[in-house]
């Protein structure tokens, strides 16, 4: 099968995909009803439009919708780049890039400034996104409100009429626990003045990132069947009390191998003492600086 | 005087069966209004009829809010759900359905709080501490959660919970059922004094008569979906002129 797939060509080669995969694995029927939703989405900023979700060729949970969503996208002009926790080498992030160069045959990059189409778990790449990108999230459990309140469709009423008092109830709980709100991923959103949302699990300290930022944001939720937007240049503010506000944090120290001060950091055990040592957790934002200096 | 809520016609039927019927009712401010009755009159029906747990079949609610008087079953779902939330309160009579019980004593009283837009955590945490007060749970209980609580400290969370926005009409389900002698007495103490307090208007559920008769100005007797006798309190307990009101008067326990 693997002879078959491979493409000389990208336009000749149209034919030949439609016997085996059509372009980018989804049939054209598929992308047009996650286009659809994709386009609700937008319309409404932070609301979650539900969609017939396709089994995927991987499990749940490992970034379906994210996988549909960038699908549906995908034009043989694109150049796709897949992070899995901000690094372009993980498991997820290299198989999903293999699956897409494969049923689409398009150009792949770890470079963020030359990505058209960004696939992302759990982090926002550090270097500025720019208009005519497009930031795609999987999304393990788009409903902010789901631990709050399991009914779904009463968080579907509370969301229709703003109910959102008990989102507070949450914050309030954890700074009463712990003197500060202890919530450092998943943190939640209000979007364009109106809808809460679940930004996937960022780490907070990519929160503000969200805000008006000129990139196309979509996030997409397989398992749940859900998928929702933020158009370019949007509010997204991150919820807060005015004596408690919003803090994105960051650990107290510099990348080891780059030296950056502004990164988002992973911790890394080094051996048995117990010695740590910090690197950026965005591979290529790291990579671009060592070839910088 | 302007009633602060007034039932007209009420009707709710569960198909062929009937759950109320024809209920009329006026609350003034500071009022409390009892409704009594056997189980399966259709008490509980009522109060969740006239309180938007239950949409009902026919008739008119009207909610005097001190500005305009709103027709509670012809406005908006959101609306409707706003003034759940600021200017009506329902006590449950089990407490475990009107609170959170995953989330702290405190994060319960704050949630109709910060529904209404509060937003500061030091004022909160004052108003939290002033109604733990009221309703004499002690301070320190503060941060633990409802499934630690006693019964009777249940429903007094419940109540300070409900009341923490200063609603103008509350409904109550019930409020002693299920508890004992003597916590049921702490409990209607406390009504009574945050009633007087507070300027409370009240329609409260009970089956129990001495509940009524402590807390309620007027009442409302229920058999079988309907009003039987209804009228001031005292007058319709000490000189009841339907039967089956003779008939719960008299079989009143006498110790």
């Amino acid at each position: 099968m693997n002879n078959i797939l491979k493409f000389k060509n990208k336009k000749t080669d149209v034919a030949a995909q439609d016997e085996i995969y059509n372009f980018a694995y989804l049939d054209e029927n598929t992308k047009r009803m996650i286009r659809r939703a994709l386009i609700k989405a937008l319309c409404i900023p932070g609301y979650q439009v539900p969609f017939s979700s396709r089994e995927m060729p991987m499990p749940y949970g490992w970034g379906t919708g994210g996988v549909q969503v960038t699908s549906s996208c995908l034009t043989t002009d694109d150049v796709i780049k897949v992070i899995d926790q901000g690094a372009d080498d993980t498991t997820n992030a290299v198989s999903i890039r293999n699956f897409f160069k494969k049923t689409a045959n398009i150009e792949t990059t770890e470079k963020t400034s030359q990505a058209s189409i960004i696939q992302t778990r759990h982090r926002i790449p550090e270097e500025k996104l720019k208009e005519k990108q497009i930031l795609v999230y999987q999304v393990p459990i788009p409903e902010p409100l789901a631990f709050l309140e399991p009914r779904y469709q009463e968080t579907k009423k509370m969301h229709a009429l703003s109910e959102y008092g008990i989102m507070h109830v949450k914050l309030y709980e954890d700074i009463t626990k712990n003197g500060h709100i202890e919530t450092a991923y998943a943190y939640p959103v209000k979007t364009n003045e109106r809808y809460i949302m679940d930004p996937s699990p960022i780490p907070k300290f990519d929160n503000p990132k969200m805000n008006n930022n000129p990139a196309i944001q979509l996030f997409g939720a397989g398992r749940e069947q859900r998928i929702y937007a933020i158009p370019p240049y949007t509010e997204v503010t991150s919820l807060d009390f005015e004596d408690y506000p919003f803090d994105p944090s960051k650990a107290p120290h510099k990348c080891s191998i780059c030296g950056s001060n502004e990164s988002f950091l992973d911790e890394i055990i080094t051996d048995d003492d117990g010695n740590r040592s910090f690197i950026c957790s965005d591979t290529n934002y790291c990579n671009q600086r060592m070839e910088n200096n | 005087m302007q009633p602060i809520l007034s039932v007209h016609n009420l009707n709710k039927y569960y198909g062929n069966q009937v759950g109320c019927k024809n209920m009329n009712l006026t609350l003034y401010p500071g009022e409390v209004v009892g409704v009594v009755g056997e189980s399966g009159s259709g008490k509980t029906t009522f109060i969740n009829s006239i309180s938007g747990n239950l949409i009902p079949d026919s008739g008119k609610i009207l909610i005097e809010t001190g500005n305009e008087t709103i027709d509670f079953l012809e406005i908006s779902e959101s609306l409707k759900r706003l003034l759940i939330r600021t200017e009506l309160a329902f006590v449950h009579q089990n407490p475990r359905d009107g609170l959170r019980l995953d989330i702290s004593a405190g994060g319960n009283i704050s949630e109709r709080l910060m529904s209404i837009g509060q937003r500061n955590y030091g004022n909160i945490r004052q108003t939290i501490f002033k109604w733990l007060d009221k309703v004499e749970i002690d301070k320190s209980r503060v941060d633990d959660f409802p499934r630690t609580f006693s019964g009777g400290m249940l429903q007094r969370l419940q109540i300070a919970k409900n009341l923490v926005t200063s609603p103008k009409i509350i409904f109550m389900d019930e409020p002693t059922g299920g508890l004992d002698v003597s916590v049921q007495a702490k409990i209607l103490d406390l009504l009574r004094k945050l009633v007087r307090e507070l300027n409370l208007s009240v329609v409260i559920v009970s089956h129990d008569l001495a509940v009524i008769r402590l807390l309620a100005d007027k009442i409302i007797v229920m058999k079988n979906g309907e009003a039987v006798e209804s009228g001031l309190c005292d007058q319709v307990l000490d000189d009841p002129q339907h039967s089956y009101t003779q008939l719960l008067v008299s079989s009143v326990l006498q110790v």
